[in-house]
């Protein structure tokens, strides 16, 4: 699969996909997240990955960073994506 | 005939029969919602009395009071009608706010029982929970004063929420206007609902209306974009879409989707959507973004579905609004506030909207241009940064702050006593539901005060107020 391939998002990545909301810039997204944000990034990374993510509350709660969703992401991905 | 025509039926709507004469009537086996599977009407039926049971045997009668702490799922929508079956007056509390906040909720109506969650299934994401709730007697409830069957709270610019209060023929008579909007789905369509059915739209625009004029709901089980558009297509008949312009930014994102033959339109109100989103989603999906323009007060106020009249909408049927001052002004037959409330709200039989906006002479139609207080609206939740900034001012530590919207909800704040910015953040978590929590918060030594010494409000000049003081703090890393 060749969304496998595809190694997760770094904080950049993740500063650009949640920028698409209302197309803003990366440099005008803060480093908290919102729940609108938030629920924006796993949208797009679900579709850019081909998955469905399964988070638990916690993984969420702790993904209300900027840097806390890379590193999130970084551990869901690997085992979601099969890689 | 199973639709009742709400415009000559002159039955009472203050008792509970309204419930299933105007929302629970039809076909037994016509199914109604979607949810974890579909549900129809038999059943929907069944579990309603189940519920009606079980707060009667509470003790929960007619003129009672009970309040709601439940997330979209099957189990809010049967505790409510129940609720309202019995002739109970029915308040709902978003299930995101704090215990402090739902607190003073249930202190301002006095409702005898409370509904919550035992326990709930349901991934983030999903479009609607799966719960077991719980009824509970509540020390110090009241019966009913007034004969409203529906009462939600607003956040307030006293700091209080508003306490807004609808009677069963008010709600009826939103019923009414949806009815009347050509293009507003109805038996034989499809309604993918991603407004949350607590609040105003999704709950008269999305499941009222859909169980009162046939319309089957559709709750997704995934709020992607993906997932929207899989509901969409998971039926044989034509969807509107009900959600908030958030829901249309996240459509028009990404890829380029498959055909989505069945998709008749989408809708959104709650806030103002951005300008460039209709288009880029007609030209997406080949069908209209539609708008709507409405307030927790009194719902639905005017509409444009098939998305013509952008940025205007058109006045729904028998309403009557003007534009006074640059402010809308609404006419409405009483106030819609329970207990406490600015007096300048409620006029003459003319309610403030408090949204800036004009009325076209010619045509009627109206544009709205934004709001005229501190509220603004988060994803199409509704936030006084007023209340903010005076739940932050009262946290032990602060010292003053300022509660500013700059495309985001901002604090600026200076700290008494060696307080620490983790220990107001911690203590704000407590106190304030998340989607109201400031994304940041500004420690300065002193907020900039005018000449006259009020605290300046502009955002100009707080940011360089932070950049001096982050110079400083450099300057002084550096020594």
């Amino acid at each position: 699969m060749a969304a496998a391939q595809i190694p997760p998002p770094d904080r950049d990545a993740v500063l650009a996909m949640v920028a698409g909301y209302r197309d803003r810039a990366p440099g005008e997204v803060g480093e908290k997240l919102d729940s609108l944000e938030l629920t924006w990034l796993v949208a797009q990374v679900e579709q850019r990955y081909g998955v469905e993510l399964e988070l638990t509350d916690e993984v969420f709660a702790g993904m209300a960073t900027v840097t806390g969703a890379v590193h999130a992401l970084r551990a869901v991905l690997p085992a979601a994506t099969g890689g | 005939m199973t639709h009742a025509d709400l415009s000559s039926d002159p039955s009472p709507f203050s008792a509970g029969e309204w419930v299933d004469t105007v929302l629970l009537a039809g076909d037994p086996g016509e199914v109604c919602l979607r949810l974890v599977s579909p549900v129809d009407r038999a059943a929907l039926r069944a579990v309603v009395g189940e519920r009606e049971a079980a707060l009667r045997a509470a003790g929960l009668g007619a003129g009672g009071t009970v309040a709601l702490r439940l997330p979209p799922s099957l189990e809010f929508v049967a505790v409510l009608l129940a609720g309202w079956r019995i002739g109970a007056q029915v308040a709902l509390l978003d299930h995101r706010l704090t215990e402090h906040e739902v607190a003073g909720a249930l202190d301002r109506v006095a409702a005898q029982f409370v509904v919550g969650v035992v326990s709930s299934r349901g991934h983030r994401l999903c479009g609607y929970a799966e719960v077991v709730s719980s009824v509970t007697a509540r020390p110090g409830g009241l019966p009913a004063r007034m004969p409203h069957a529906l009462v939600q709270f607003s956040s307030g610019s006293t700091g209080a929420s508003k306490v807004i209060a609808r009677t069963a023929g008010d709600l009826v008579a939103e019923l009414d206007r949806y009815d009347r909007l050509p293009g507003f789905p109805r038996r034989g369509e499809r309604v993918v609902v991603l407004a949350s059915v607590v609040h105003v739209l999704g709950l008269v625009g999305g499941l009222l209306n859909g169980l009162h004029a046939g319309a089957e709901l559709v709750f997704p089980r995934r709020l992607t974009a993906e997932g929207i558009l899989a509901a969409v297509a998971g039926g044989d008949t034509p969807a509107t879409v009900l959600g908030v312009p958030f829901h249309a930014e996240l459509l028009t994102s990404g890829p380029e989707p498959a055909p989505v033959p069945l998709l008749r339109r989408m809708v959104v109100a709650g806030e103002l959507v951005r300008p460039e989103v209709p288009p880029r989603f007609r030209e997406r999906f080949g069908v209209p973004l539609g708008t709507m323009y409405g307030m927790t007060e009194v719902g639905v106020i005017a509409t444009d579905l098939d998305g013509d009249l952008w940025p205007a909408v058109r006045p729904a049927h028998g309403v009557e609004l003007k534009a006074d001052g640059g402010e809308l002004w609404l006419r409405v037959p009483a106030s819609p506030y329970l207990g406490l409330a600015d007096p300048t709200r409620f006029v003459d039989g003319w309610l403030r909207t408090r949204d800036a906006g004009a009325v076209d002479p010619g045509t009627g139609d109206v544009t709205v241009l934004g709001r005229l207080d501190s509220q603004i609206s988060v994803g199409g939740l509704k936030v006084d940064l007023t209340e903010v900034e005076q739940v932050l001012s009262g946290v032990d530590g602060v010292a003053e702050a300022v509660v500013l919207f700059d495309g985001t909800v901002r604090a600026y704040l200076a700290l008494s006593g060696g307080g620490a910015v983790e220990a107001v953040e911690a203590a704000l978590a407590g106190r304030l539901a998340a989607f109201k929590r400031p994304r940041e918060l500004v420690v300065l030594p002193v907020l900039p005060r005018t000449a006259t010494g009020k605290i300046v409000r502009d955002p100009v000049v707080l940011r360089a107020a932070r950049d001096r003081a982050d110079a400083v703090a450099a300057t002084a890393a550096q020594a």
